[in-house]
């Protein structure tokens, strides 16, 4: 059964994947951030909230509105972005060389990433490898797009 | 050999005494079962987790109380442990916790432990069998790594050499110091690795870089040697391992570039939260850091001049030698670099630090830069 991209389903669907594959974010380590996932739909955003602690995706919520203040940084981009690499990831098992996060964010011109702290931004790049792992889950999943 | 036992045991009697009835007669002192020290549970906060340093600040043993000025320790002992008469003094020179205390240090060095990984194993250094890159490529890509080896090893020696000089009483900073040690060693033989296996072996050393990374080596004091290489190198450093990671010719050396980025982001943040933690507990020291930036951002510009750095990135974001490749090289290298200095101002703020580009040479380079790039079309995120 296909998830919908971007749907909270999607981001519980990679949870239950990142539990299945516990031994692989064991050996990469403790994983202790909350960040934002900002989809552009139709001129519209869609926005998720993930909590990650330990070794695990606690947490995942819909909000109208991503507080920059109460996340350490928000990825954001036009959903037709996000196919993109999920379809990227789909295809090849894990992102291509053109499609990882920090590719496409590297200067903002596709993927985005804000942040009110620095400190929290850089999160991003202590936990890089473990959340560019928790996005090639996307590899094992049948995904349908909205 | 510097120190020398104040006894020789080997010729006092009554030591050789002592030993010997012992050995006869069994019997034993015991006295050291009486210390008076704190007996306390410590237990795990989250058992996933595991045991960690936080979970052992309590009482005696915990980290929250240490003084700004230990005096009470200038040994090896424990913190918390009884020190009887006789404990050597070890001098260490860091004795004052502002010094070089940095908020969460004991998290930074758990998650330092807890993503350890191996240059030789999580590579999939198979995946180059048959890669062959363009001759300009190979060589530039060569001489990133032979840049950013050299650069390790000065970044692996900095720390080191300050471990035996801080007071034990610091288990935790001196833990994380121990662990960045561990962490630049294994950049340093993953760049060399990459390097080698271009095909091209190794390319240039660079003069202008080995001064700026000597002057991290013989920085006069721990927090200056903190704030020129956590906040400052490593900050530009970190930039420079994203910027690396995007131009990255192959996906091994992507996945070099990530997890070395990991290690680097996780040193500047303890170097930002010391500077925090000196601004906050300390607002008199704020000139004295000053002072520091003022010579780590001199050298952290001069970085700039570096011909066969500044070179090697340009062809690998333009592609090659051609004049279009060169056109866009120049552009995304400026683009990187105002990055960079961006990125250091944007810490300082967030630090407490917001006058810095008020009165830093840095900052009027950073707009004179962006000045220029902005008239010669090259669009700023």
């Amino acid at each position: 059964m296909s998830i919908s991209f971007p749907s909270t389903e999607y981001f519980e669907a990679l949870k239950a994947q990142m539990a299945a594959n516990e031994e692989k974010f064991r050996r990469l380590g403790f994983i202790d951030t909350t960040f934002g996932v900002s989809v552009g739909v139709n001129g519209k955003a869609r926005n998720f909230v993930l909590e990650f602690e330990v070794f695990d995706l606690k947490n995942v919520s819909e909000v109208p509105a991503i507080d920059l203040k109460k996340v350490d940084f928000q990825i954001e981009g036009d959903s037709h972005v996000w196919r993109e690499m999920i379809e990227n990831i789909r295809r090849n098992g894990e992102a291509d060389s053109a499609h990882d996060i920090n590719t496409l964010a590297h200067f903002g011109e596709r993927l985005k990433i804000v942040y009110d702290d620095p400190d929290g931004h850089d999160k991003l790049y202590r936990f890089m490898e473990s959340i560019q792992e928790f996005f090639d889950l996307s590899s094992k999943l049948e995904v349908s797009f909205n | 050999m510097a120190y020398l036992s104040t006894t020789n045991f080997a010729e006092d009697k009554d030591f050789i005494d002592k030993w010997l009835y012992t050995i006869r007669t069994g019997q034993m002192d015991l006295s050291w079962m009486k210390s008076a020290t704190e007996k306390i549970s410590p237990e795990e906060a989250n058992p996933r987790r595991g045991l960690t340093y936080r979970d052992l600040n309590v009482g005696t043993y915990g980290y929250t109380d240490i003084p700004e000025k230990v005096r009470n320790n200038r040994s090896y002992a424990p913190r918390g442990a009884e020190i009887p008469d006789g404990v050597p003094d070890a001098q260490p020179w860091v004795s004052r916790k502002s010094e070089l205390w940095a908020f969460n240090t004991e998290s930074y060095y758990e998650e330092a432990v807890s993503r350890q990984w191996n240059a030789t194993t999580d590579i999939p250094w198979d995946r180059l069998d048959g890669v062959e890159l363009p001759e300009v490529t190979g060589k530039a890509l060569s001489q990133l790594m032979t840049f950013l080896t050299e650069v390790e090893m000065i970044a692996t020696d900095t720390p080191a050499m300050w471990l035996p000089r801080l007071n034990p009483d610091f288990i935790e900073v001196r833990s994380f110091i121990a662990a960045q040690a561990m962490d630049e060693a294994r950049h340093a033989e993953v760049f060399r690795k990459r390097a080698l296996t271009t095909g091209w072996g190794l390319m240039q050393a660079s003069p202008i870089n080995e001064m700026a990374l000597k002057h991290l080596r013989d920085a006069d004091s721990f927090s200056e040697m903190s704030v020129a290489l956590h906040l400052v190198a490593e900050g530009n450093v970190l930039t420079l391992f994203r910027f690396s990671e995007y131009l990255s010719p192959t996906d091994v050396d992507k996945k070099i570039f990530r997890l070395v980025m990991q290690d680097e982001a996780r040193h500047v943040g303890y170097g930002m939260q010391h500077f925090k933690y000196v601004l906050e507990h300390f607002p008199e020291k704020r000139e004295v850091l000053h002072a520091h930036l003022d010579e780590a951002e001199n050298i952290s510009f001069a970085g700039a001049a570096a011909t066969e750095l500044t070179e090697a990135f340009i062809i690998l974001a333009g592609g090659g030698l051609k004049k279009e490749n060169i056109e866009q090289g120049i552009k995304i290298t400026t683009q990187f670099n105002l990055k960079q200095m961006q990125e250091h101002f944007e810490r300082l703020d967030k630090c407490g630090m917001p006058e810095r580009r008020e009165r830093s040479k840095l900052y009027l380079m950073y707009e004179m830069g962006r000045a220029a790039a902005e008239n010669a079309g090259i669009k700023l995120n």
